[in-house]
């Protein structure tokens, strides 16, 4: 093996253990010395790779998302990647500008909106907890377009999910919704679709016993609820997509 | 197909959680350093595990899990972020894993590779990576990203010579770097 081709294949993998390439380093000092050299950079570019912090518990989620699939299969989407590009953005950005710089804030009607969702999720919960039937697509497609003026596109995803409730309720009062329940991991996730005044910006509901979003989505809002770890964003995505306004 | 297909799903799922303890950790790098932000490897690590876990089936060998994965999430990685994600970078601190035996001198160290690895094309970042990270050999590397093996071994080769050239400027260029390399 002549120096060139030597000093080639030590730069392309300073590790190979071929018997002719180890021979050839051993065949004078400066190869050794170079190879040497590479076999330190090397190690030093693992330590620098796997120096990268991996998030707490993403073994859990990996393998919640398991235990998920097995009844849903979700699968993440364009609405999925908008939300996952969203937060990302909020926790580059928030964390990057002063509080004063960053103007997407919830007004008074938004949060108005928000307590009065809370307000009816709790006034419902125990009830719907209770609740074990099976409702058809049709009937939740019935409800949907009467009170948000929307449908579900029937797909795959949508029809793995098992909704226990669909019906009109008086969410806020700024509006009538669609008010669908089903069984999440945790209890009951309740997803509504208000066609009222989109709230100026996502909000992540603020409750001691509740996790979940209010989404400025269409014609309307979004909103997803469900108990503390419940993971939300599969759904949120599911409904995203598959929703279509009809008015 | 099987008569027993509650013992099946016990199977696939066991086999599944042994496979996400081996690899994520890897794969979970392997995501940062393709996409450089944090929010979006995990959601990335997560969406290539999913669909890993739909078509655990159709892997034959678990020892080609890790390119088997690592190629999924090229691919994903690919159709959600590479034409679409926000002009955003999440350097900093927080990346690089703190841990007691990391000395100042070290963490400084490793802050600059991180520079000089972000610094480096993509075609050439990618193939060392999938070196380091994934252990992976030329020909293996050349199969995920869909290249011929000389062409990997002159992207490595390449790559290395501008760390080389980063951690010791004051040496003298190899003269192997000059000469043409053919892809």
């Amino acid at each position: 093996m002549d120096d060139l081709e030597f000093r080639k294949r030590a730069y392309a993998d300073p590790n190979d253990q071929t018997p002719e390439f180890l021979a050839a380093a051993n065949a004078t000092p400066e190869r050794l010395r170079l190879l040497e050299q590479l076999q330190a950079l090397n190690a030093r570019v693992l330590a620098a790779a796997n120096s990268v912090a991996i998030p707490e518990g993403l073994a859990a989620k990996l393998k919640t998302v398991d235990s998920n699939v097995a009844s849903i299969t979700p699968r993440h989407t364009g609405a999925k990647r908008y939300f996952a590009i969203a937060a990302s953005l909020v926790v580059a950005f928030g964390l990057a500008l002063s509080p004063g710089l960053f103007t997407a804030r919830p007004n008074a009607a938004d949060i108005q909106f928000h307590d009065d969702v809370i307000g009816h999720v709790r006034s419902e919960v125990a009830r719907l907890d209770l609740t074990r039937d099976d409702v058809s697509l049709s009937h939740i497609n019935s409800v949907l377009e009467r009170e948000a003026g929307g449908h579900l596109r029937e797909n795959e995803l949508i029809k793995q999910m098992h909704i226990k409730f669909a019906n009109g309720c008086n969410i806020a009062r700024s509006g009538r919704g669609a008010h669908i329940v089903l069984d999440g991991t945790k209890g009951s996730i309740s997803v509504m679709v208000v066609h009222n005044s989109p709230v100026s910006t996502t909000l992540d509901v603020n409750d001691s016993r509740f996790t979940g979003k209010i989404i400025p989505f269409g014609e309307g809002n979004l909103i997803i609820v469900g108990e503390k770890d419940e993971p939300l964003d599969t759904y949120e995505a599911m409904i995203a997509e598959a929703f279509e306004w009809s008015i | 197909m099987s008569e027993t297909p509650v013992l099946d799903d016990i199977a696939k799922r066991k086999r599944y959680q042994i496979m996400v303890d081996a690899l994520y950790q890897d794969v979970y790098r392997y995501a940062y350093w393709l996409c450089k932000n944090g929010a979006l490897a995990e959601d990335l690590v997560q969406e290539t595990f999913l669909r890993a876990w739909r078509s655990l089936d159709s892997l034959q060998n678990d020892k080609a899990a890790k390119a088997w994965l690592f190629t999924i999430l090229r691919r994903e990685n690919a159709r959600l972020y590479e034409r679409y994600r926000p002009d955003i970078v999440d350097i900093e601190d927080q990346t690089i894993a703190d841990s007691f035996d990391n000395e100042p001198d070290q963490r400084m160290d490793r802050k600059l590779l991180h520079d000089a690895i972000e610094s480096l094309d993509k075609d050439y970042r990618e193939p060392l990576l999938l070196q380091v990270i994934g252990g992976f050999s030329g020909k293996e590397i050349a199969e995920i990203l869909n290249l011929n093996n000389n062409t990997v071994m002159t992207r490595l080769f390449r790559a290395r010579g501008k760390l080389k050239h980063v951690f010791f400027p004051d040496g003298e260029p190899d003269k192997a770097l000059d000469e043409p390399q053919y892809e």
